[in-house]
């Protein structure tokens, strides 16, 4: 089923590549945007034509040119996209980084797991929570 | 200016030998000093000495001088009254006989001390009272009216000056001669006087100038110690962020392939799981297992790391409080081995609480895993007060403090005797990962956590008997 559009900022190939095995694994049918750097994910960000905001961004901590921390403090400076869920998605689990991104406003902050049998279950996870749409209450 | 403070640095003479010698040159410097000044002081009293008595010589020699004019002036009144028979005389006579006992009263005194003169002196007085005795006999108009009487006085007056003229020479020769012998001693300490005053100031001056030297050379050393320490602290700084940095480095870039390792070997099984024979499969498995060991060993190395870095101030801290939440972080393993712990009352200390909890949960947790198979491990811990000169290698800065000794005793498997200091290496493991698993890292924090505190720690054990660890912590807190 398609459950909505996530955007995902990493410079490493490989992790965009287990990212979306990881959803098709699940059998899960997102439309997954990937940006190389967090330069290409503002660019995207402020073009025009994007003004529907995606349901999740899965943002990567260190990057070339612009990292996740300044895009990060760009997003949620700003009103456009600004209840947009942005997921940390980083190797650091340095206590110094994880602080910052929530200061920064992050909603979530996972470290990159170590098998891809974790992935596949946090993806699951992450979807279930995030991107489902919920029956609404009251 | 590396090259001019090494030899700057370098010493000649060892601390110890450079003490002896300004102890020396302060010691033999002062005791000179003293004796030249004791010498000093009694020329200077020979001097003065010596100059009284060429003062009283002097005097003696004007005495006898003034007694011969008295004499002479007596004998002028008199002669002038006997020939020109002018009463005028009489008077001018007697005042003059007068003077004569007050004059050798006067030398009577000053020559006291010297035998010889004094003989003389009394001759001399002895004359001079029968010189007075005629001459105021002269000088009665009754006796003038007799000629014969007169002639005979008169004689007999002029024998007595003629003896006490010789004596008065004698003793004018006497004192001449002790006036010279007195002079040339006087000199000859005069000029001892100035000598010594040259060589008190020449020693003082010797002095002072060595120990301007010495000083100097240890003010000019100590600036070069300041500034070598100086940096040896920016060094310090600069390769403690170097580690921060490299601590970050090793989080990220090298977890980094190992990650992706895991995580491809791992989606090739999940995905071509039916495709793939036994032996691929335990060979994608031994590439897992290694990648997933090497990210233990890099993670704890990182944990360990992270422990140089205290980030958080020092507190005083409960170590009961630290112990118990040290057990329930291990709960778990304690109740799965039925461990029982038993502990004294243990001190606060100032300290981190959370690397303490840290210290104790390793030490509790690795005598846990180390336990004989059959044997229910029990822990004892128990705490004494000691002085810091009993523990083994201690600093001398810390020989004279107190440090708490708390002791973790177990009914371990225990290690040979030569492993007691290789335990608290990083990553050294006593056995194979086959028998118990772990990188090696638990005793290694330890000990940094006890040395972040000024402490120190031991193991002692003998095989298959138990192990001791003692952890000494200083009683007064050195953290800043």
């Amino acid at each position: 089923m398609n459950n909505g559009q996530i955007l995902m900022a990493d410079d490493d190939a490989d992790d965009r590549f287990l990212v979306q095995a990881a959803f098709e694994d699940n059998d899960l049918i997102n439309r997954i945007v990937f940006f190389e750097d967090g330069e290409q994910l503002l660019e995207y960000y402020i073009a025009e034509e994007n003004q529907d905001a995606p349901n999740l961004i899965f943002l990567d901590l260190n990057m070339p040119k612009r990292d996740g921390r300044e895009v990060l403090r760009v997003i949620r400076k700003n009103t456009k996209w600004d209840d947009v869920p942005i997921i940390i998605f980083s190797t650091s689990n340095a206590p110094d980084d994880v602080v910052a991104s929530y200061q920064l406003g992050a909603n979530c902050y996972i470290v990159k797991p170590s098998s891809y049998e974790e992935l596949k279950d946090l993806v699951l996870n992450v979807h279930k929570f995030w991107l489902q749409p919920k029956a609404i209450s009251c | 200016m590396k090259l001019s403070t090494y030899t700057l640095l370098r010493r000649s003479l060892s601390e110890q030998q450079l003490s002896l010698i300004t102890r020396f040159l302060f010691g033999t410097s002062l005791v000179l000093i003293i004796a030249l000044s004791y010498s000093y002081n009694e020329i200077n009293q020979e001097l003065v000495n010596y100059s009284e008595k060429v003062n009283q010589t002097q005097h003696v020699i004007s005495g006898l001088n003034k007694l011969s004019s008295a004499i002479y002036e007596t004998t002028y009144h008199a002669d002038s009254y006997i020939f020109l028979k002018d009463t005028v005389y009489i008077n001018k006579t007697l005042a003059a006989i007068k003077v004569v006992p007050e004059i050798t009263k006067k030398i009577d005194s000053l020559i006291k001390d010297d035998g010889a003169q004094r003989k003389r002196l009394n001759f001399l007085k002895e004359h001079a009272g029968k010189f007075c005795d005629y001459s105021e006999r002269l000088s009665r108009p009754a006796t003038l009216i007799n000629p014969g009487a007169v002639n005979a006085l008169y004689k007999r007056k002029n024998e007595e000056i003629a003896s006490m003229i010789k004596l008065i020479g004698e003793m004018n020769k006497l004192e001449d001669q002790l006036m010279y012998t007195r002079l040339q001693s006087r000199d000859n300490y005069m000029q001892q006087v100035y000598r010594y005053n040259w060589i008190i100031m020449l020693v003082a001056v010797v002095f002072l100038s060595s120990a301007f030297v010495l000083l100097d050379r240890e003010l000019r050393r100590n600036k070069f110690y300041r500034v070598d320490l100086e940096n040896k602290i920016e060094n310090l700084n600069r390769s403690n962020s170097e580690l921060e940095q490299f601590a970050y480095v090793a989080s990220h870039d090298l977890q980094e392939p190992l990650r992706k390792i895991r995580s491809f070997s791992d989606r090739l099984v999940a995905k071509y799981k039916s495709e793939l024979s036994g032996e691929v499969f335990q060979m994608l498995e031994k590439i897992d297992n290694s990648a997933q060991r090497m990210q233990n060993l890099i993670s704890d190395l990182l944990s360990f790391s992270r422990i140089v870095k205290t980030g958080t101030e020092a507190k005083i801290i409960n170590l009961n409080t630290c112990l118990s939440e040290a057990k329930s972080n291990l709960s778990e393993v304690i109740m799965e081995n039925k461990a029982s712990i038993h502990s004294e009352s243990l001190p606060s200390v100032e300290g981190y609480n959370s690397q303490i909890v840290q210290l104790f949960q390793n030490l509790l947790s690795n005598s846990i895993k180390y336990r004989h198979e059959n044997v229910r491990p029990v822990i004892r811990i128990t705490h004494r007060l000691v002085d810091g000169e009993i523990i083994p290698g201690v600093k001398p800065s810390h020989q004279d403090i107190q440090f708490h000794q708390i002791k973790f005793a177990d009914n371990g498997i225990g290690f040979k005797k030569e492993f007691a200091d290789k335990i608290f290496i990083i990553f050294k493991r006593l056995h194979a990962r086959n028998e118990f698993a772990g990188t090696g890292i638990g005793l290694a924090i330890c000990k940094r956590v006890v040395s972040n505190h000024n402490g120190y720690i031991f193991a002692e054990s003998t095989e298959g008997e138990g192990s001791n660890f003692y952890i000494y912590l200083p009683t007064e807190s050195m953290l800043t």
